[in-house]
């Protein structure tokens, strides 16, 4: 595939009338990629059959892409790092799984708590950024995902020590293949949410303090709210993701929630492409699939790594693959999955197809250090 | 909670937290090296010292050389890691902003231990011996009765053989010149000094600290992949960020007193506190940051 790096030209600006053979293949690609999400991991209008552990694995890509949106807030549009997500996400798993075992409520009321818990706890660490900024903030997010791993996730009254919460589905959603619709039904609330976060003033605000605060704040942006704001709608998001996790699993433990969880988060969303909400699920989709093996096992290319020179295991994947395309991303991609997402999204909407490459809005380079 | 410490139990967990400390003063002291001379907060300075005990490891069980060879060997392999991140990421990244630096090291550290689980999928534990192997050596000296392995004099003695080094190192033209350029890159080049010769040495020192610092560690006892980004990273950038991220002494001093205030958090009386050493070393380093930023040794200017 040959990325074209041109700037827009102004041929690719002008009015462009697809043929009826363009507008076939239009609304061939868009049904292709709508039966996709929607028919086939669940067995509907599908020749192929797939089991519960495949529903179960793209479950799993829906909800890391709502929880590449969480950090996607952050970085993307607060401007700082986080290298704890994983913390804001367990919360949010153990929480869910806590008040529907130990207090006997409703997987909505339960995830709903999840959610404003994981925004509590953000907005805390929201109002920590405000005093250490940068890299040292950094490092704060890094010791506090660990010491939540070490500490709180091993209360054995809260999570059930190393035997774990039980966390049972909902009704109605207890097959593997409904409870990825539940899980779709999220993603699409969360997306909406962030569509209207950005096009909304407070949107715009944080927009503006990314981009300088004292400048927005000679504006008139109170900086410190919105700030605290951001983390607070990241961890809302982390939260309703972590509820998700849990309840697919059925049980949460401690082990999982740890510094290469995080690290995996920080990778799917910069390669995703940050401020790109498409290139962002389609990256964490991407990585979530690779994690658990379903992408290697659908291009049925899994026994060719797995076999005896290369030993490369579907958990190790993602470790070994994602740091070069993260290094590939900061120094030559900065768009990440977006730069790919944006021309099939301009193609799909009756545009030529061309790659263009990522105007400065869209970089890693611009958290704020 | 009852604060009930026994003299024993408090003179063991100073000793010890002494003795852990010395390896965050290593790592620290290498992180604070690669901030002054990049800028930046190495993630991959833990995974030097992984990759340094897999270096010995594999010169000893695949290849049966000597075990004092064999460190030798895991220097080596870290000191090569070092080179090759300032060369391939570093310095392609020269004038990107810190942030997508430490982004970048963070890529190094996943990619060394996704390659550290890679190669030894099937046994990820594994077993490093010390280096001096006798009954006597796990007791020879008890200060205040508490029983120290001859491992881990030897790191408190590679500590100080390491800061006296430095300090030598720093007072030599060499050293000037490193000095030169993490204060004024631009004015040290007009006089000529090269920048990226002493980016490059930088490293190296940098790397080479943190291979002895996890070659110690792992010493008479078992390992796994990112043992040292796991176990000693954090309390070695709080030890760092307690001595103000700039300075070397500070480090030295900062990896110590982390050591003990974790070993405090290990005393029986907070186990009603599960994982009370992660939490002590976060509220030291959220506390530092929050209230004296520029260190604690730093004098107030």
């Amino acid at each position: 595939m040959a990325v074209d790096d041109k700037e827009l030209t102004p041929r690719d600006t002008e009015a462009f009338t697809p043929t009826t053979a363009g507008r076939v293949g239009r609304a061939g690609a868009a049904a292709l990629i709508a039966w996709l999400v929607l028919c086939y991991p669940t067995n509907i209008l599908s020749p192929f059959t797939v089991g519960g552990v495949e529903a179960n694995a793209a479950s799993e890509a829906i909800i890391f892409a709502v929880i590449g949106l969480s950090l996607n807030v952050l970085i993307g549009y607060v401007g700082t790092i986080s290298l704890g997500h994983q913390a804001f996400v367990g919360i949010g798993a153990f929480t869910s799984a806590y008040v529907v075992t130990e207090m006997r409520q409703e997987f909505f009321i339960a995830a709903l708590i999840a959610a404003l818990v994981g925004a509590a706890q953000a907005a805390l660490l929201g109002a920590v950024s405000l005093r250490v900024t940068g890299l040292y903030f950094g490092l704060i997010t890094l010791s506090y995902g660990i010491m939540t791993q070490e500490s709180i996730f091993q209360i054995e009254s809260l999570t059930g020590g190393t035997a774990g919460q039980p966390a049972p589905r909902p009704i109605g959603f207890e097959s593997d293949f409904r409870y990825y619709y539940l899980c779709l039904i999220v993603l699409a609330l969360v997306v909406f949410l962030d569509w209207r976060l950005i096009a909304s003033k407070g949107g715009r605000a944080l927009l503006a303090l990314r981009e300088n605060p004292r400048v927005a704040a000679t504006w008139g942006i109170n900086v410190k709210a919105y700030t605290v704001l951001g983390f607070a709608i990241s961890g809302l998001f982390a939260g309703l993701g972590g509820a998700l996790l849990a309840h697919r699993d059925t049980n949460v433990v401690a082990n999982p929630f740890g510094l290469n969880l995080a690290l995996v988060f920080i990778l799917m969303t910069v390669i995703g492409g940050l401020r790109n909400r498409a290139g962002v699920v389609v990256g964490a989709a991407f990585f979530a699939l690779l994690r658990n093996g379903e992408l290697l096992e659908i291009l049925h290319v899994d026994s060719l790594f797995a076999r005896d020179p290369i030993n490369l295991t579907a958990e190790v994947m993602p470790l070994v693959l994602g740091p070069i395309l993260l290094l590939l991303t900061i120094t030559l991609f900065p768009g990440g999955f977006g730069q790919l997402t944006n021309a099939v999204g301009r193609w799909l909407r009756g545009g030529r197809f061309r790659f263009v490459k990522a105007d400065k809005e869209v970089q890693i380079t611009d958290v704020r250090a | 909670m009852v604060l009930a410490i026994t003299l024993s139990e408090l003179s063991r967990v100073l000793v010890l937290g002494v003795i852990n400390g010395a390896i965050y003063s290593l790592i620290a002291i290498g992180l604070v090296l690669v901030y002054k001379a990049s800028g930046v907060f190495n993630f991959a300075q833990g995974e030097f010292g992984t990759i340094a005990i897999y270096g010995s490891y594999i010169s000893i069980t695949t290849f049966n050389l000597p075990y004092g060879v064999a460190l030798v060997v895991g220097l080596l392999a870290a000191l090569s890691m070092g080179l090759l991140t300032e060369r391939l990421v570093i310095r392609p990244l020269f004038d990107a902003p810190r942030v997508t630096l430490l982004v970048a090291t963070a890529g190094v550290a996943l990619l060394a231990i996704g390659v550290e689980f890679w190669r030894t999928a099937n046994d990820p534990l594994k077993f490093f011996s010390s280096i001096v192997n006798s009954p006597s050596s796990l007791d020879r000296v008890s200060p205040f009765g508490v029983a120290v392995s001859d491992q881990r004099l030897i790191t408190l003695g590679v500590l100080i053989v390491a800061a006296v080094l430095l300090f030598l190192f720093f007072r030599s033209p060499l050293g000037l010149a490193v000095l030169a350029a993490s204060q004024e890159p631009v004015a040290s080049e007009l006089v000529g000094v090269s920048v990226r010769r002493i980016s490059t040495i930088t490293w190296g020192l940098a790397a080479l600290l943190g291979g002895a610092a996890g070659l110690l560690y792992a010493g008479g006892s078992q390992f796994s992949p990112g043992l040292i980004t796991a176990a000693v990273l954090i309390p070695g950038f709080t030890a760092a960020i307690v001595g103000g991220i700039t300075s070397l002494p500070g480090a030295a001093a900062g990896g110590i007193l982390v050591g003990v205030l974790q070993a405090l958090g290990s005393l029986s009386t907070f186990d009603s506190i599960k994982g009370a050493s992660f939490v002590s070393v976060f509220i030291v380093l959220l506390a530092v940051l929050l209230i004296r930023p520029q260190g604690l040794f730093a004098s107030r200017s």
